[in-house]
C-alpha cells in the first residue's frame, strides 16, 4: 500500500518538475505555458473566484448528469420493452446520437439563455446517449440460459424484468455511467464556453482574454481535480455491481 | 398397472425441424410413454435431438407434427406441475443461495408460508445449511447444483424433467449427487424424466431407459432396468445385472 502512494507521488512529482523546469530550458514563452508554480501562484491568488465557480460548475453537472442518468435509463427500458419505440425512437436516438454535440451547445444557449439551465441542458446532452446505450445493451444481454429458466419457471413479465432483466443490466449501466460522468463535466465546460457569466469555463475565457495564461491553467487543473473526483465517486458507487461476467 | 392407461408423460409421432439456412430435423416421430412415479433416462449421442424433446416436453420450444400430452392435457407452454432442471444451474449470481433456493417459488407465486418450511427442510436435506448467506459463486460446482436441485424441488412439481443435471461435474461429485437423488426420489417419487450421457447414471437411477438414434432423433430402443429399489452404489454394483445392462447399453449406444 505504503510503496503504491510512494510511486503515484514519485510519478506526479517528477511530472510536475518536469514541467517547472522544462519549459526554462526549452525556453518556452510565459503566455504560452508558464511554469507550474506559476500556475499554482495563480490559483492560489484567485483562490476565492475558482472555489465559487467551481461550486457553480459542479451544481450543473451534477444536476444535468442525474437529468441524463434518470432520462437515459427511462428511455432505454422505453426502447427495451416496447417494439413501437425501437422500431421509431431507436432509430432517432441513433441518428441524434451522431451528431456532434458541441454544435448543439450554441442552441442550448439560444433556447435556455446565459444562465443555469442552458449549462444543465448542455451537460444532459453530453451525458444521455451513453446511458441510454448502455441500458439498452443490458437489457437484452441476459444470458440464454436464465431466461430459459425463468421462461420454465412461468415467471411474470414483471419478475422476468424487475427480477432478470435489471439486476443482469446492472454491470453494462454502470459502464455507461462511468462513461457519462467526465462527458457531463465537458457538456457543463462547453456550455460556459459558449455563453456563461459564471463557472470553471467561464472563468477560463476571461483568464485567456486578460492574457493571465497561468490563471487559465489553473482553472484547467481544478476543471480535471473535479472531473477525476466525480468519476472516483461513480467508480465507487458502481462497486456496488459485483457480480460483472459470473454465470453458472 | 392400471396407471398405464393413464401416463403421466405421452410423446405421440412429434416432429420437430430447426427453420433456417439449413433446415434441420431434430426429431422424427418420437414416441414414449412414461406412468406416474416412473423413472426414465434417455440415453442418446450428442446432438440426437434429447434436450429438445425435453424442452418440448416443458413447453419450452414449440413442435410441428403429433402430440405431447402431460397429466392427459396437451403441452401449451410451461406448467406448474412440472420442474425442470437444466445442466446450468441457473443461480442468479446477484441474490444469495437461500434467496435462489426461494426464488422457484416466487416465480411460481406458491405462498411464502407454505414454500419456506419445504425450502427449510430441502436446505438441510441438500447440505446447504450454512450457505444460505453466501453467494452462488462462493460455492463448488456440486453445491450449486444441489441447489438448483433445491430450488426446484421447493415447487413440489409432480414431473421432474432434468436435462443433464449432473453434466458438468466431475465424476466424484456426480456420483454422490446421483446417491442423493435417488434418496430423494424414493421418499416423494415424482414422475422423472433424465436426459444424460452417462450409461452409468441411466442405469442406476431408472426403471427403464429410451435410447435414441443420431439426427434425426428416434427412440430406437427400450431397456427396462430390472434392479430392486433401494438401490445403493455398494450394493447395486455387485449385482450381476448392472454389469450385463452396461454393456447391453454400450453396446446399443456403440461404445463397443
Amino acid at each position: 500500500m505504503a510503496k503504491r502512494w510512494l510511486e503515484a507521488i514519485a510519478f506526479w512529482g517528477l511530472l510536475a518538475l518536469l514541467w517547472e523546469f522544462g519549459v526554462g530550458w526549452l525556453g518556452v514563452r510565459r503566455y504560452l505555458l508558464p511554469p507550474f508554480s506559476d500556475v499554482l501562484i495563480a490559483g492560489w491568488n484567485a483562490r476565492e473566484p475558482l472555489l465559487s465557480n467551481t461550486w457553480v460548475t459542479t451544481v450543473e453537472v451534477l444536476v444535468g448528469f442525474v437529468a441524463a442518468v434518470v432520462g437515459g435509463v427511462l428511455l432505454g427500458v422505453l426502447i427495451h420493452i416496447s417494439a413501437f419505440a425501437r422500431r421509431t425512437l431507436y432509430p432517432l436516438i441513433t441518428a441524434l446520437q451522431s451528431m456532434p454535440k458541441i454544435a448543439l451547445a450554441p442552441l442550448m444557449i439560444v433556447w435556455f439563455g446565459y444562465g443555469f439551465a442552458s449549462k444543465v441542458a448542455a451537460t444532459f446532452l453530453f451525458a444521455f446517449f451513453p446511458i441510454v446505450i448502455a441500458t439498452l445493451g443490458g437489457m437484452q444481454n441476459v444470458a440464454i440460459n436464465l431466461d430459459e429458466h425463468f421462461r420454465a419457471l412461468g415467471a411474470s413479465r414483471w419478475d422476468f424484468f424487475w427480477r432478470l432483466q435489471v439486476p443482469a443490466a446492472l454491470p453494462a449501466f454502470v459502464d455507461g455511467v462511468k462513461v457519462a460522468m467526465p462527458l457531463a463535466v465537458i457538456g457543463a465546460i462547453v456550455g460556459e464556453f459558449i455563453g456563461a457569466e459564471e463557472g470553471l469555463g467561464h472563468l477560463m475565457t476571461m483568464a485567456t482574454a486578460n492574457g493571465q495564461t497561468d490563471l487559465m491553467f489553473a482553472a484547467i487543473l481544478v476543471i480535471t481535480a473535479l472531473a477525476v473526483a466525480l468519476y472516483a465517486v461513480v467508480e465507487r458507487l458502481a462497486r456496488a455491481v459485483w457480480w460483472r461476467g459470473i454465470s453458472f | 398397472m392400471s396407471e398405464q392407461n393413464k401416463p403421466a408423460i405421452a410423446v405421440k409421432n412429434v416432429l420437430k425441424t430447426f427453420a433456417g439456412k439449413h433446415e434441420v430435423k431434430a426429431l422424427e416421430a418420437v414416441d414414449l410413454t412414461i406412468a406416474p412415479h416412473e423413472f426414465v433416462s434417455i440415453l442418446g449421442p450428442s446432438g440426437c435431438g434429447k434436450s429438445t424433446l425435453l424442452r418440448i416436453v416443458a413447453g419450452l420450444t414449440p413442435y410441428e407434427g403429433g402430440e405431447v400430452l402431460v397429466n392427459q392435457k396437451r403441452v401449451a407452454g410451461p406448467s406448474p406441475e412440472i420442474g425442470v432442471v437444466f445442466q446450468s444451474s441457473n443461480m442468479l449470481p446477484w441474490l444469495t443461495v437461500g434467496q435462489n433456493l426461494a426464488l422457484g417459488a416466487k416465480l411460481r407465486k406458491i405462498p411464502e408460508d407454505q414454500a419456506a418450511p419445504k425450502i427449510a427442510q430441502l436446505t438441510e436435506m441438500l447440505g446447504l445449511k450454512g450457505f444460505e448467506n453466501n453467494h452462488p459463486h462462493q460455492l463448488s460446482g456440486g453445491m450449486r447444483q444441489r441447489a438448483a436441485i433445491g430450488q426446484i424441488l421447493a415447487l413440489d412439481p409432480q414431473i421432474l424433467l432434468m436435462d443433464e443435471p449432473f453434466g458438468a461435474l466431475d465424476a466424484l461429485t456426480r456420483d454422490k449427487l446421483n446417491v442423493e437423488l435417488l434418496r430423494i426420489w424414493q421418499e416423494q417419487r415424482q414422475t422423472v424424466l433424465l436426459v444424460t450421457h452417462s450409461i452409468a447414471e441411466a442405469v442406476f437411477l431408472s426403471d427403464r431407459v429410451l435410447v435414441m438414434s443420431g439426427r434425426p432423433g428416434r427412440v430406437v430402443r427400450e431397456v427396462t432396468i430390472d434392479l430392486p429399489r433401494p438401490r445403493m452404489p455398494e450394493t447395486i454394483k455387485q449385482d450381476p445385472r448392472y454389469g450385463e445392462y452396461i454393456s447391453e447399453l454400450s453396446k446399443l449406444m456403440g461404445v463397443y
